[in-house]
């Protein structure tokens, strides 16, 4: 990288544009409320620290307290309630993460499986559900038990991704529920972990996700819903599972007007992403958003578009610490809002795409179905780019999965050994 | 709770929750309300048990976690063995709905019942009330478009948008919705359909130039309908003229959707001056926090040049 001309984008942009209607609506008085609580947050020339111990006592919270009775709402999301602390923990402080933790993480999530269905539920005795799935195996991957993996019984989980397989070549979420682009992202996932990726299971799929960009650019969450930066991901990263990204995203995706309106997604003076069209930023973006940038940026190069990050992550480094961190700890949406595991888990993730540069590397693995997300790799990133304080340097991951660096490769080919 | 009032459960052994043990990750301090009616719930599910008692529970557990879908599920399936009224089950759901406006399980909940009922009847008004409470609900629209493509609804809808865009222009999920009422039928719109659509979003451009939602509906249609995009070269120029350059007072430009509009028009002619310099004036004035992108389309431009000769 030395060799090359360096353009001086480590700036962060703290005017509003100078182009502002005066025509008052519902959606421009609630933008104007949030620039101005978060200008109020972002001092010139200082970047604040990340309050890293804060942050992981936090999320340590789930690993040694019950959580109160406020956390009902969730019951239904226990998987979530398990990853997203252990996600967070392991980028800013994996030390912290207990030594026994490994065998608890998976007998809470063996405790959700379904005996009915013998895929993962959001609690006890619940359904099957494939976010829970997909979340559930993520934790049983950062656990790293392989005591576990093993009694997995992933015949019965195959069997269940493809009870949930469509007709139309997408995926529902549980018997009866709602057929998304998440529920996609969330099987392939899920099955290139487990390495039970079959050409049947995705038959038609592909397709079904190209059908899900709109108009504007952007992914819905199923065809003709609006662009959305959640779904966008999910979409993305879905093409990245299904084949070779240098060939399935400008094949399936029409990447110019991807690229357009993900660019549209980051807004001044706050430097954070909004989530669609003339909706405020919020801290979960930075990953949602920040996350179809990483993948992007690893296969830029290859087709020929530079390999200057096409967005200012000097300005969502800023987002992320002067307006997302709360002073109690964990992190938030944006200002006046409480932390919660689910923001912290994504906000940081998005911090690590701040901090390294993602990349594929076309043929590090031999090209075949479920080893397309697990042929990445990882630099930090320049500091003609952004600059990272070492303080709040903190860990890389596999952009396709939101796992730890390392984790999702190691259980995949955990089982590729039995083959 | 009414499930216990109501009903005699001696016949049910309560299944307790097992979380994983005594040092489960994240377990609940649950109120005991919740902590029993899910050991019954669990208990009744176990013997797939479709009753009136059981039906009842749901009702208590869904008023004190919308969020659980498994017991959505299981209420479907009670509601269907037991061969219930469904319209009362919808005005249920409406209260539900109203309690929780958040909540998205009753909209696929709302979809299987109404998919059998075979009766769209309830749905507009309730979903009129809904997007009334949160104009930008992603679920509720989601829904009004399965409504519609089911029940062949498209008549209601382009006016409906039209209510919702002069509200606030700036709805980019009723802008979404309208793209899918025009384009989403089998049939392709006519010529005079879609040139109202151009006149109509000009109009809604002139309220507020800088309305990125009215833009990309604009270049939506004219991509959609393939029509060029020149088309709107003149009106672009109303609200951006960048032919003076950086000595231009900031009154010639008033828009930077179509300053981005105006490059693309240029691109696509090849005139890569003009469009260069429409890159440069966002890139360095008006929407600088994507500097990187907007220089990334110049250099991508002048590449193609380039390479062409
Ligand atoms: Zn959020």
């Amino acid at each position: 990288m030395a060799a090359q001309y360096i353009p001086e984008i480590n700036k962060v942009h703290n005017q509003e544009s100078p182009l502002l209607d005066s025509l008052v609506t519902e959606t421009s008085a609630a933008q104007n409320g949030t620039a101005r609580s978060c200008e109020g947050l972002i001092l010139e020339g200082q970047l604040p620290v990340l309050n890293r111990s804060a942050h992981s006592q936090f999320l340590q919270i789930p690993l040694k307290l019950a959580l109160p009775s406020a956390f009902t709402g969730l019951d239904a999301s226990k998987p979530w309630l398990i990853y997203w602390p252990l996600q967070a923990l392991s980028l800013i402080d994996p030390a912290s993460i207990p030594p026994d933790y490994s065998a608890r993480v998976s007998a809470s999530i063996f405790a959700c499986i379904s005996d009915t269905e013998g895929a993962i539920g959001g609690g006890n005795g619940q359904i099957a559900h494939l976010a829970s799935t997909y979340a559930g195996v993520n934790a049983l991957a950062i656990s790293g038990d392989t005591k576990a993996w093993q009694a997995l019984d992933r015949n019965r989980v195959y069997q269940f991704l493809m009870a949930m397989k469509c007709d139309d070549g997408g995926f529902r979420m549980h018997h009866g529920g709602e057929e998304d682009v998440r529920a996609v992202y969330c099987a392939l996932a899920t099955a290139t972990l487990l390495d039970i990726m079959t050409e049947e299971l995705v038959q038609g799929t592909i397709e079904w996700v190209s059908r899900c960009q709109t108009y504007e650019g952007g992914i819905g969450g199923a065809p003709d819903n609006e662009a959305h930066g959640g779904y966008a991901f999910c979409g993305l990263a879905s093409l990245c599972l299904l084949g070779n990204p240098l060939e399935v995203i400008p094949e399936y995706l029409d990447l110019e007007n991807f690229v357009r309106w993900l660019s549209a997604r980051q807004y001044q003076p706050e430097g954070g992403f909004s989530g669609r069209s003339n909706k405020l930023v919020d801290g979960c973006y930075s990953w949602w958003v920040g996350g179809c940038w990483a993948l992007l940026e690893g296969i830029m190069p290859s087709l020929k578009m530079g390999w200057v990050p096409l967005w200012s992550k000097a300005d969502l480094q800023k987002y992320i610490l002067c307006c997302c961190q709360s002073p109690r700890g964990g992190l938030r949406d944006k200002p006046g809002k409480s932390a919660d595991f689910y923001h912290s888990c994504y906000v940081l993730s998005g911090l690590s795409v701040v901090q390294h540069r993602y990349r594929y590397v076309d043929g590090a693995r031999e090209k075949t179905l479920s080893n397309w997300s697990l042929s990445w790799d990882y630099s930090a990133e320049d500091s003609a780019v952004v600059e990272v304080s070492v303080e709040n340097q903190i860990g890389a991951l596999n952009p396709v999965h939101v796992l730890p660096w390392g984790v999702a490769e190691k259980m995949h080919d955990f089982y590729a050994a039995y083959r | 709770m009414s499930y216990i009032e109501e009903f005699s459960w001696d016949d049910i052994t309560p299944i307790p929750q097992n979380d994983g043990g005594n040092d489960a990750i994240a377990p609940i301090a649950y109120d005991d309300d919740y902590r029993i009616a899910m050991e019954y719930l669990r208990a009744v599910m176990k013997i797939e048990e479709f009753s009136e008692r059981s039906l009842k529970l749901t009702e208590d557990v869904i008023l004190m976690n919308a969020a659980h879908y498994t017991v959505w599920q299981y209420r479907t399936r009670i509601l269907f063995a037991l061969d219930k009224d469904l319209e009362q089950e919808l005005v249920w759901v409406e209260f539900v709905g109203q309690k929780f406006p958040k909540n998205y399980q009753i909209w696929n909940h709302r979809e299987v019942i109404v998919n059998k009922l075979d009766n769209p009847i309830r749905e507009l008004p309730f979903i009129e009330v809904m997007l009334e409470i949160d104009t930008k609900n992603y679920h509720v629209w989601s829904y009004r478009q399965w409504l519609v493509r089911r029940f062949d609804l498209w008549a209601t809808e382009v006016p409906y948008t039209t209510i919702m865009i002069e509200q606030d222009v700036r709805n980019n999920s009723a802008w979404n919705h309208r793209f899918f009422a025009i384009f989403g039928r089998k049939e392709v719109p006519s010529d005079e359909v879609v040139s109202d659509e151009i006149e109509f979003t000009k109009a809604a451009i002139l309220k507020a130039p800088q309305n990125t939602s009215a833009w990309n509906y604009l270049t939506g249609v004219m991509k959609k309908s393939g029509r060029p995009l020149s088309d709107l070269e003149s009106f672009c120029l109303t609200l951006s003229n960048p032919s003076s350059g950086f000595k231009t007072q900031d009154l010639d430009i008033t828009s930077a959707r179509s300053l981005e509009v105006l490059a693309d028009i240029y691109a696509e002619k090849q005139d890569i001056p003009k469009a260069s310099l429409a890159w440069t004036l966002l890139a360095e004035k008006y929407d600088t926090v994507r500097e990187n992108y907007w220089n990334h389309r110049k250099s991508q431009a002048t590449a193609k040049i380039l390479g062409a000769f």
